[in-house]
C-alpha cells in the first residue's frame, strides 16, 4: 500500500498522460482526502462535464458522485451547458444535483432555464429550483415565488429565502404578514433584511413591540437597522413609532441588554449593537441614550456611535443640555462627542473645558475643534502643551481643523527640547496643514537629535514650498538612521519636482542599500527620465534590485516596456518571469495579449494567473476560449481570477441551450 | 491594509509553508494579511508581492525570515492558561505511570512553548501538586520555532500581560518583581529546558521514546496536511509507549490513522500512544 504522498505524486504524473482521465477518475475515490481533493481539481481541468455528469448519475458510489459534483462546480461556466442538459434527465435526484450545482456556480444567464422546474412534481427538485433562482437572482421568478409563499412548508421556506436573495420589493407585504406569529417569521425577517425596502420600515417597527423572543427579536432589529440605513428619510417614521417603543418596557429592557452585552460573535454582535443604536438615535429613545453615550466615551472601538447620532441628531438635540449636566462623566463626554454645537454654544463648551474629569475636558476640546473657531486656537494650543494626555490628543485633533493662520499659535508647542509627545502632535498637525510662519521652527526640528522628532519634522517640512525644504530632505538622505533616509526619499517623491528627480536618478549610480528604495521611489513617481538608466543598469544589479527595476519600469511605462517585459519572460528565475507576465497583463496591448494567450498552458500557476487577469481586456474569441480553460485551472486562485475576467469580458460567454 | 490580491497572498503563503510548514487558509489568510500590514509599511513596501520578493531576494532576507514566524502566528499566551489539561496530567496520567517513575524522572515536552508561559505554568503545577514529596521528579523540555521567544523563555522575565491570570498571591509566590517586569523564581525554572526547534524539520532535536507526555496546543492549526502528519510521526517516535499527547481545543486526530488512541478524560479528549506503536 503506497502512502498518500506517493499516490499524489503518481496522480500528478499520470494526469496529463494517455491514461490521465482513468487515473483521475480512480483517484476520485481514494481513501485519503488530500488525494481526492487533488483529483477533483484535476478532474475539473481535464475531464469533460459529460463524463463527470455520468459519475453523478451513478447513485451507487456516493464518494465518486460527490467528487463529480465538486469537479463540475469547479468547472464553473464551462459546465453550465451540460448541467442544463442534466435538468432534462428523468431521474429527479440527478436534476436536483444539477440545480444545486448551477446555483453554486452562480452563472446568472442560466436563471431562466430553471423557471420550468419551480413547480416540479418532486418536492426536492422544486425546492432545489427555488433555491437556484434565488442564488441566480432570477427576477422573473418572483410571481411564482410569491404564490409558493402560501404553499407547502418546505417550498414556502425556500421561496422566502429566494425572494430575499433576489431582493424583491413586491414581497414585502406577504413577508411582513408572516411576522411575528408564523413558524416562518424568522426567515421572513431575514428576507426582509435582504430586501431592505424603505416601504417595510413602518410595518417592521409596528411588529417590534409584539416580539418577545430574542431568537426573533435579534434578526428583526438587524432588519430594521438595515432598512433605516437604506431609507432616504427614515426619521419621521421612526419618531412616530418612538413613543410606542419607549412605552414597551420589555422591549426597552432587551435593547438595553443588547447594548450592554459584549459581542460573543464579533460580526453579529457588532451589527446588532449598531442596529439598536440606529433605532435609538432615529426614534429618539431617550432612556437608552446615556448607555450609548457612555459607550462612545469609554470604548475606543465605539467611535461609530458618533456617526449614528450625527446622522440622526434630532432626538439628542432635545436632551443635549440635560446630558451635559448628567452626574456620570461618561455621559457628559459622550454627548460632547455626539451632539451638535454651534458658535452660540461656546460658553457651554468653555464650561466643560473646566470639568473635573480629564476625559470630559478632552471631549470638550474635540467639540470646540468641530466648531472650527480660530479664536479657540490659543486655548487649544495651551491644552496641547499643558493638558493631560487625553486632552493633548483631543487638542491636537481640534487644532487640525482650524485655519492655517490660527495654527501660528502652535509656535509655543515647537520649542526645541520640548516634550516629545507634544512636539510629535504639533508636527503632525503641520504635516497636514502647512504654516509658513512656523517654517523656521519646523526646519529646526527636522534636524532634532531625536529620530522620531526628526522624521516628524521632515514630514512637516516637506509640506512647505521652496528650495529650503528640498535641501533639508536631500540632506536627510544621508541621515544616520536608514528609516529617516527612506522617509526623506518618500517625501521627496511626494513633492515631485525636477530637482528631486534629478538627484534620485543620480543616486542610481551608488550601490548602497538605499538604491533599492531609490528604484522603488522612481517607479512610484513614474520618473520617465530614469527609465533608460534603470534599463541600462538592470544587468549589473542583484536579483532584488532587478525585480524592483521591472516593477518600477512597469509603473513608468516607457515606450519600450513591452519589448523589455517579453525578454524577461525567458528569465530562468520564475519570479522574474511572473513579474514580467503581470506587467504584460497590465500593459494589455495587442502584442501583450497575444503573448498571454500563448502562456495559458504554462506550468507555473503565477504565469497562468497573469494570463487570467490580463485577458479580461481581450475582447476576442481567443481570450474567451483561454479563459474558459483557465476557469477550470487546478489552482483555485487562477480559476477564480479567470472567472472574474470572464464575467467582465462577457456576461454570456457560454451558450445556453434553448 | 485593503483587500489583498489572493495571488500575491498565495506567493507568500506557499513560501511560508515551504519554509516553516505553516499554512494559512481561508479566514487565516486575512489575519495573516492584517498582521503583515504594519511590517510592510515599516519596510516601505507597497504590496504583499514586494514583501515576497524581499523575503526571497533581498540581502536582509534571512533576518526577515527569522522574525516572520513570530510575526504571523499567534504568540498570545499567559501563565495558567487552560490549566485543566495540567489537572488531567497530574490527576490521571501520572498516577497511571507511577510505577515507571520510581527510577527515572517524569519527562514532558511543551511543543510550541512560545515564551515559556506554558512549561513554567506546568512546572509550577507540578511543584504545587506535592509530587516531589512522593518521590517523583520531573524534567520539562520546551521548544519553539522562534529564537527570540526562546530567549525570552530562558530569561524567565515577564510583563503584566503574561500574568493576567495571576492574582496577587500567585504573583508574590511565583515571581520576583524587577524594574523590567516579573522574574519567575529559580525554583520553578529549574528542570525546564527551553530550546529552539522547528518540529516540521526536527533535525534530531527530539529524542526517541523519551517523553511520558507531550503538550502541543494550538500549534497544529498552523500546519498543512503534510506537516501535520510529519509532526504527529515525530511525536509518535518521541513518546514512550502508552505516553499521552495533549492537543488544543480545535485540533484533533479523530479522523486520522495514527498510532494514537483517543481517551476520554473528564469530558476532554487526549491521545494515548498505543503500546505496540
Amino acid at each position: 500500500m503506497t502512502s498518500p504522498a506517493e499516490r499524489l505524486t503518481a496522480l500528478e504524473a499520470a494526469a496529463q498522460g494517455a491514461n490521465g482521465q482513468r487515473a483521475i477518475l480512480l483517484a476520485l475515490e481514494d481513501e485519503a482526502p488530500s488525494v481526492r481533493d487533488r483529483a477533483i481539481r484535476l478532474a475539473a481541468r481535464y475531464v469533460e462535464p459529460s463524463v463527470l455528469g455520468a459519475l453523478v448519475a451513478d447513485g451507487e458510489r456516493a464518494i465518486r458522485r460527490n467528487a463529480g459534483l465538486s469537479a463540475l462546480e469547479r468547472q464553473g461556466p464551462y459546465a453550465v451547458p451540460h448541467l442544463l442538459v442534466m435538468l432534462r434527465d428523468p431521474d429527479p435526484e440527478l436534476v436536483m444535483f444539477a440545480l444545486q450545482t448551477l446555483a453554486r456556480i452562480g452563472y446568472l444567464p442560466a436563471g431562466p432555464a430553471v423557471l420550468p422546474l419551480l413547480r416540479h412534481r418532486d418536492p426536492n427538485v422544486a425546492q432545489a429550483a427555488i433555491e437556484a433562482v434565488g442564488q441566480l437572482r432570477e427576477a422573473s421568478a418572483v410571481p411564482v415565488l410569491l404564490e409558493l409563499v402560501n404553499g407547502d412548508l418546505w417550498l414556502q421556506l425556500a421561496a422566502i429565502n429566494a425572494l430575499g436573495a433576489i431582493g424583491a420589493p413586491e414581497a414585502v407585504g406577504p413577508l411582513v404578514a408572516l411576522v411575528p406569529d408564523s413558524v416562518l417569521a424568522e426567515p421572513a425577517v431575514q428576507a426582509l433584511r435582504s430586501i431592505a425596502a424603505p416601504d417595510s420600515l413602518e410595518a417592521l417597527l409596528a411588529v417590534l413591540p409584539r416580539v418577545e423572543e430574542r431568537t426573533l427579536l435579534d434578526p428583526l432589529l438587524l432588519a430594521i437597522g438595515v432598512v433605516i440605513d437604506f431609507h432616504p428619510d427614515p426619521v419621521p417614521t421612526c419618531l412616530l413609532a418612538g413613543p410606542t417603543l419607549a412605552a414597551t418596557g420589555r422591549l426597552m429592557s432587551c435593547l438595553s441588554q443588547i447594548l450592554a452585552e459584549p459581542a460573543t460573535d464579533f460580526d453579529i454582535g457588532d451589527s446588532l449593537q449598531r442596529a439598536v443604536a440606529t433605532l435609538v438615535a432615529a426614534a429618539g429613545l431617550a432612556a437608552l441614550e446615556p448607555a450609548l453615550l457612555s459607550q462612545l466615551a469609554s470604548a475606543p472601538e465605539a467611535g461609530w456611535i458618533e456617526g449614528v447620532f450625527r446622522r440622526f441628531p434630532e432626538g439628542l438635540a432635545v436632551r443635549r443640555d440635560r446630558w451635559l449636566a448628567d452626574a456620570r462623566p461618561e455621559t457628559r463626554s459622550g454627548v460632547l462627542r455626539a451632539a451638535r454645537f454651534d458658535t452660540g454654544d461656546l460658553p457651554l463648551l468653555l464650561a466643560s473645558l473646566d470639568d473635573p474629569e480629564p476625559a470630559v475636558r478632552a471631549a470638550a476640546c474635540y467639540a470646540v475643534g468641530r466648531l472650527g473657531l480660530d479664536s479657540a486656537a490659543p486655548m487649544l494650543a495651551e491644552r496641547l502643551r499643558r493638558g493631560e494626555a487625553p486632552e493633548r490628543v483631543a487638542a491636537a485633533q481640534a487644532l487640525g481643523r482650524l485655519s492655517a493662520d490660527a495654527l501660528a499659535e502652535l509656535n509655543a508647542c515647537l520649542e526645541p527640547d520640548g516634550d516629545e509627545a507634544v512636539l510629535l502632535a504639533a508636527l503632525k498637525i503641520l504635516a497636514d496643514r502647512p504654516v509658513r510662519a512656523l517654517e523656521s521652527a519646523v526646519f529646526r526640528l527636522a534636524e532634532d537629535r531625536r529620530p522620531a522628532v526628526r522624521r516628524a519634522g521632515l514630514r512637516a517640512a516637506a509640506r512647505l514650498d521652496g528650495s529650503r525644504s528640498d535641501v533639508l530632505l536631500l540632506r536627510a538622505l544621508a541621515d544616520r538612521s536608514q528609516a529617516t533616509q527612506v522617509e526623506a526619499l518618500d517625501l521627496l517623491v511626494s513633492r515631485g519636482g525636477e530637482q528631486s528627480l534629478a538627484v534620485l536618478t543620480a543616486m542610481l549610480g551608488t550601490a548602497d542599500s538605499l538604491r533599492f528604495h531609490v528604484i522603488r521611489a522612481l517607479g512610484q513617481c513614474r520618473a520617465a527620465r530614469a527609465a533608460d538608466k534603470l534599463r541600462a543598469m538592470f544587468g549589473e544589479c542583484g536579483p532584488h534590485e532587478r525585480l524592483q527595476i521591472v516593477a518600477a519600469l512597469a509603473q513608468i511605462a516607457p515606450p519600450w516596456l513591452g519589448e523589455f517585459l517579453h525578454q524577461r519572460l525567458a528569465d530562468p528565475e520564475i519570479d522574474m518571469a511572473r513579474l514580467a507576465a503581470e506587467g504584460l497583463a497590465d500593459l494589455a496591448d495587442e502584442r501583450a495579449l497575444a503573448t498571454l494567450v500563448t502562456l495559458a498552458d504554462h506550468p507555473d500557476w503565477g504565469i497562468r494567473h497573469a494570463v487570467a487577469r490580463g485577458l479580461q481586456s481581450g475582447a476576442h474569441l481567443a481570450s474567451q476560449h483561454v479563459l474558459l480553460t483557465l476557469v477550470r485551472d487546478v489552482e483555485p486562485v487562477v480559476a477564480s481570477t479567470a472567472r472574474l475576467s470572464l464575467d467582465r469580458l462577457s456576461p454570456e460567454v457560454v451558450r445556453i441551450p434553448a | 491594509m485593503t483587500a489583498v490580491d489572493p495571488a500575491q497572498l498565495k506567493l507568500l503563503t506557499d513560501l511560508i509553508e515551504q519554509r516553516f510548514g505553516l499554512t494559512f487558509q481561508g479566514i487565516r489568510q486575512e489575519i495573516l494579511a492584517s498582521k503583515l500590514g504594519p511590517r510592510l509599511r515599516e519596510l516601505r513596501l507597497t504590496s504583499v508581492r514586494d514583501y515576497y520578493h524581499f523575503l526571497r531576494f533581498h540581502p536582509d532576507a534571512e533576518s526577515e525570515l527569522a522574525r516572520l514566524p513570530a510575526m504571523v502566528t499567534n504568540n498570545e499566551t499567559y501563565f495558567f492558561r487552560e490549566t485543566h489539561q495540567f489537572d488531567l496530567l497530574i490527576g490521571q496520567v501520572i498516577p497511571e505511570r507511577r510505577q515507571t517513575l520510581r527510577d527515572r524522572p517524569l519527562r514532558l515536552l511543551s511543543a510550541g512553548c512560545s515564551s515559556g508561559e506554558e512549561p513554567y505554568s506546568l512546572s509550577i503545577a507540578l511543584h504545587e501538586s506535592g509530587l516531589a514529596a512522593a518521590g517523583i521528579s520531573w524534567e520539562i523540555d520546551a521548544c519553539d520555532l522562534n529564537p527570540e521567544r526562546i530567549a525570552r523563555a530562558q530569561a524567565g522575565l515577564y510583563t503584566e500581560s503574561s500574568l493576567r491570570a495571576c492574582d496577587e498571591t500567585a504573583r508574590r509566590r511565583y515571581f520576583v518583581p524587577e524594574p523590567q517586569g516579573y522574574r519567575l523564581r529559580p525554583k520553578y525554572r529549574a528542570g525546564v529546558r527551553c530550546f529552539q526547534a522547528n518540529l516540521v524539520a526536527p533535525q534530531g532535536t527530539l529524542g526517541w521514546s523519551v517523553y511520558d507526555a507531550i503538550l502541543c496546543r494550538n500549534l497544529l492549526i498552523y500546519v498543512g496536511e503534510e506537516a501535520f502528519a510529519s509532526v504527529i510521526q515525530l511525536f509518535t517516535r518521541s513518546l514512550l509507549p502508552g505516553g499521552y499527547l495533549f492537543l488544543g481545543h480545535s485540533e484533533s486526530l479523530l479522523d486520522r490513522k495514527t498510532a494514537f488512541a483517543p481517551v476520554m478524560m473528564n469530558g476532554g479528549v487526549v491521545y494515548r500512544k498505543r503500546e505496540a506503536a
